[in-house]
Formats: C-alpha cells, structure tokens, sequence
C-alpha cells in the first residue's frame, strides 16, 4: 500500500536509469546507509562490532568481488582467499615500506597487487570454461598459500610467522593496530565498503557490466556483437580481484589485527562461494544478503540454544553450522538458484501490489 | 522511399570449407549488392548456416576468398566482421537470457560506446552522456519492432517470436551494413511471420541495410528477395531471380519438388 510506485513519472533517460527508480527504495536504502553511518557506532557495543558487523562488511566486499567475476562474468574461481592474501601481505609490506603513508589509502593501493594477480590467473580463462577454470583458480589458492608462509621477506622475518599489524594514525586517530577502537575500525571499513560497493553497481549498469552478463549468458553471440572474450573476462578478473584484495587487506587490518597464512585457506574461497550462492549469484545486494545470512548463522545457532535455556558446547555447535550451512546450500541451489536476493525481488513485486493482488 | 541497388557490398569467391573429411562447402562464389535482400536457400545440410559463419568470420575456410567494402580477407575474427559492420542473428535464438530485453538491445551498442572505467565507475560525465544517447538509439528500435511493453522483462521468459524479435533488435543496434538473418521466421504462426516480414523490409527501406536471409518458407524467400542462390551438398546448384529459380529444373529436383497431381 505504502510501497508503490504508482505517480512517479519518468519523463528523461537520465531519471529512468537512476540507481533506485523507486522513492520509496531511494529512502530505504539511504536510511539504512544513514543509519549505519550514525546510529550504529553510537549504539553498538565492542562485541556487536568486532564479532558481527566488522567481519560481515569484510566478507561483503570479498563476496561482491567473487560475484562480479562469477555471478556477472560467469567465470568460476576458487581463488579468493588466495587474491584475498595478496592484499593482506601486499598491504603488509607496503605499510613497513612507507610508514608514513596513510593506511587507509595503502590497503586501496593493495587492491591493485591482488588485481594484477587476478589478471595473470584470468588468462586461462579464454580457453578453459566452468569447472576446468575452477580448478586453474585453485593454484592461486595453493601457491599464494605456500608462498606466504615460505618465504620469510612476506612477513618481515618474524618468529611467529604471523604478520602483526602496527598502529598507523589518521588525524591522531588510530586506525589500526591494537590500539585502534572497533568503532574506528568499523567506520573505516564501511566507508570502503560502501565506496567501492556503489563503483561495482555503476560498472554492472554500464557496458562494461553488459559485456560481462553477455559474455556469461552467450558467448558466442557476445563475440559476435563485437565484445572481446579475453578483454572483458581478463577485466573481470581484475576488478573481482581488486575487490578481493582490499578485502583481505581490511581482514588482516581492521578485523584479525594478526594474521598467519592459514586464514586464507581453501575455506575461506568456499565459505565466499557459498555467500554468493546464497545471497544470489549476478546480484549486488545478493553479496551483502549471503554475507550476512553466513555471518550470523553460527552466531545465531551459539546463542539460540543458550537463549531457550538448553545450553549445548561449543563442538555441537560447530557440527550443526557445518550440517545445516550444507543443507541451506543444496536447497538454495534447488528451489531458488537466484539466491536470497530473487527472494527479495520477489518480495517487493509482491509488496507493490498488496493488498490488491490482481 | 525510392531504393538503389548499389556496387557490390560483400563478394564471396571460391570458398572452399571442410571439417576433417566433411565437405560443408565446396567452390562457392556469388556477390551481393548494397541495399539489396538476397536469400540462401537449401535442404537441410546443405551449407546455409555455415556459409553465414564463414561470412562473419566464425569458421575460416581452407580456400577462397572474401571482400566486404573493398577489403578483402583470409580470415578474421567474429569481432573483426562486428567492427566493419556485420550483423546477424541466429537459427536457435542466442540471446543473453539473464538480461532485459533493453540490456540485450543496448548490448548491442557496445562497439559504439567508449568511455572508459573510471567514468564506468562514476556513471557520471562522459559514461552518462553516452548511455543516453545510446539509450535513446534503442529505444527507437524498441519503437519500430513494437516491443516496448517488454522493454524490463528477462529475455529469459518471452515467448519465442517476441525472443526473435529480440534478437533482431539486438543486431540493428549494431547499425550494421549487412544483416545476416538464419531462419528469422522458424517456428512462427503466420501473423508473427507477417510482422517479421514486416520488419525485413522497414530495415531494408528505412535504414538501407543489405540484408542476407536463410529461410525455408518459400512464399516469404520468394516475396522478399531479389535474389537468391541454392546451396545443395555444399554447392551451389543455382543463382538468379526468384522468377529464374522457381523454374528451374535443377533446383525443383533437389529442393523445391513439385506439387502432388493424383
């Protein structure tokens, strides 16, 4: 009744192919922004930040890069906690080699070590399709892996292996490093996160968006329009990897504060998948919706049981996240491959029209 | 509006193609003129599908030649024959399903745009500017193929005449010279072939576009075109008017047949 958007008229191309065509949506999602901007480090607390938002926004990023190269681009990889530990340990050594630079513009610069990985690793993809190029992505996985926890310049010859990340100030703020305060930390990262968020939708709605949706739905008939397989795929990979990058780098230095290797295991690039799986694969708010759903899953299943008074420990818990994140997966992929973010649209089709549904 | 049948737009010499020891296509010549409708036709295997991919450069043939606009080529690529102007569509519709109608259309500008990513990413300035105007080009498209009501629907889940209309919209957002057109009317009713009739010739009298047809329908190749040639095993049996073709005997035996008289 509320949600309508019945007397709003379109009279340029410009007004048509606004970002949100609907007011009500434009209000939505400027509150929400609004809202996460202002309110939340206000009122949340340190465990609210550090356990649930900092990580859900981290692995937003990382899943929207994912969804650019495989939901948009059609381009299967297994490699983002590969391209995610580039950033990390890119943004590392760039951190000791200018302290003096401003972090927040180091962990961007990062991005682009883990974008030209992405390139190399994406030129396979001209030749190999689907589950073939999965399993090439898959050496980014592994060799990026062994690199990082080998070669000892990596991590600035530390004894633990692990790579500390030191306090850098922003304004006599510290940003990162122990010190830091989550609300810091969590105003950082979503300033990252909604900046390069609102870059991915304007590249989707663009050419280059179109040449990607072409490139995975036909691409022969793309070729035969005159899109370049190899640029548009090796740009996709790019981009996705930058977006991965910048993610891991956030992860290393906004959230772990140290890190090992290890945390960018084959786990991760899966538990990422399975994000854009379930949040909907080719969508956007797909990414932050399966980010959420995969962040507050376990969480929900640690203190549900513990609000209803029947407490379980903590190895049940780990199971039953492993069971019932497997079961969601092969129902998503069954009865809604589109993801949580067809659920939404299907959603709002439905509310335009109640409650007169005819 | 008067049409002129200009020079020759696109030449085919001596093409020879074969995959492994299969002959698809053996010593096939013919010209086709500016602005004309000219129509290849055939029994089935005969070679029509794969003289169009030899045309915008989808198979390389083992011989021959072939000139478009004064160029003459060997080989090239698909994205080569898009950049001079070739455009085509598909016997089994090839269109990108997870997107709009509008998106697919506009996807079809692509070699017209050309900013770069960083306005990408803004969508502002230059990369605005252009969407608009390009918009506005499809949205003319939309108008003269009637497909506007479908403008924000997934191609996905049109029924077939409207998707090959799609389709049709998608390759004259290309502007193209030469509109390669494989079975437009395959598994229409009879008023969805009248409209995409309709059409063939609004885009051949409006936008002076040469356009080469692939069609089973007789009365339609017929009606349409000024000329065809008639493939048969890879060669061609015969070249001329429809008036020439249709009393042909060659043609008759291996293709047209003869109506029943018990």
């Amino acid at each position: 009744m509320f949600y309508r958007e019945a007397g709003q008229f379109k009279t340029t191309y410009i007004s048509d192919q606004e970002l949100f065509p609907v007011k009500q949506d434009r209000w939505g999602i400027l509150l929400i922004i609004g809202f996460s901007f202002i309110v939340i480090p206000l009122i949340a607390n340190d465990y609210w930040l550090q356990a649930i938002l900092i990580p859900f926004l981290i692995f937003s990023l990382a899943a929207l890069g994912l969804n650019i190269l495989t939901g948009y681009a059609g381009q299967l990889s297994l490699g983002t906690g590969g391209f995610m530990a580039v950033g990390a340990y890119s943004c590392y050594k760039l951190v000791t080699i200018f302290p003096e630079t401003n972090v927040i513009l180091l962990i961007l610069v990062s991005g682009f070590f883990s974008a030209g990985i992405g390139l190399i690793f994406g030129i396979p993809s001209l030749k190999i399709k689907g589950f073939y190029l999965a399993v090439a992505t898959l050496a980014a996985q592994f060799f990026f892996e062994w690199l990082f926890g080998r070669v000892k310049w990596f991590y600035n010859y530390n004894d633990s292996g692990a790579i500390e990340v030191p306090v850098r100030k922003f304004f006599d703020i510290a940003v990162t490093g122990p010190i830091a305060t989550a609300q810091t930390r969590y105003v950082v990262v979503l300033c990252i996160v909604t900046f390069l968020a609102l870059i991915a939708v304007n590249i989707v709605r663009g050419r280059i968006g179109r040449a990607w949706m072409a490139i995975r739905d036909m691409d022969i008939a793309a070729e035969l329009i005159g899109i370049r397989p190899l640029t548009t795929k090796l740009i996709a990979f790019a981009i996705s990897s930058y977006y991965a990058g910048v993610a891991g780098a956030l992860f290393v230095f906004a959230y772990l504060g140290s890190a090992e290797v290890e945390v960018f295991d084959i786990n991760i690039s899966f538990e990422i998948l399975f994000m854009i799986i379930i949040g909907g694969l080719g969508s956007i708010s797909g990414a932050f919706l399966g980010a959420a759903f995969i962040v507050l899953i376990p969480i929900l299943i640690t203190n549900l049981p513990r609000m209803l008074g029947m407490p379980i420990n903590a190895a049940t818990v780990e199971h039953f996240n492993f069971m019932i994140l497997g079961a969601l997966i092969v129902l998503f992929l069954i009865f809604e491959p589109h993801g949580l973010a067809k659920i939404w649209t299907i959603m709002r089709e439905k509310l335009r029209v109640w409650p007169f549904p005819y | 509006m008067e049409r002129k049948i200009g020079e020759t737009l696109l030449g085919v010499e001596h093409i020879s193609l074969s995959f492994g020891g299969v002959k698809a296509l053996t010593d096939i010549s013919f010209n086709i003129r500016e602005k004309e409708v000219f129509a290849i036709i055939g029994p089935n295997g005969a070679g029509k599908t794969s003289m169009l991919n030899v045309i915008n450069g989808f198979y390389h043939p083992q011989q021959g030649e072939i000139h478009f606009k004064g160029l003459h080529r060997k080989q090239m690529r698909p994205h080569e024959a898009a950049v001079q102007g070739i455009a085509r569509t598909f016997q089994n519709v090839a269109l990108f399903k997870g997107m709009s109608t509008l998106n697919n259309i506009m996807a079809g500008r692509n070699l017209k745009m050309k900013t770069n990513l960083f306005w990408q990413a803004l969508y502002y300035g230059p990369a605005r500017t252009e969407e608009m105007i390009n918009r506005e080009y499809v949205e003319d498209i939309i108008d003269f193929l009637e497909i506007q009501s479908i403008r924000r629907t997934p191609v996905g889940k049109l029924p077939y005449g409207l998707q090959k209309r799609v389709e049709l919209g998608r390759a004259l957002a290309m502007a193209p010279e030469l509109l390669l057109l494989d079975e437009p009317m395959a598994g229409m009713n009879i008023e969805e072939k009248q409209d995409m009739c309709r059409f063939i010739i609004d885009i051949n009298e409006q936008y002076g576009t040469t356009i080469v047809l692939i069609e089973h329908d007789m009365g339609v190749v017929m009606d349409l075109s000024e000329r065809l040639i008639v493939l048969d095993y890879g060669r061609k049996i015969a070249e001329g008017t429809p008036d020439e073709i249709r009393g042909n005997q060659v043609v008759i035996d291996a293709y047209l047949g003869v109506a029943h008289t018990n």
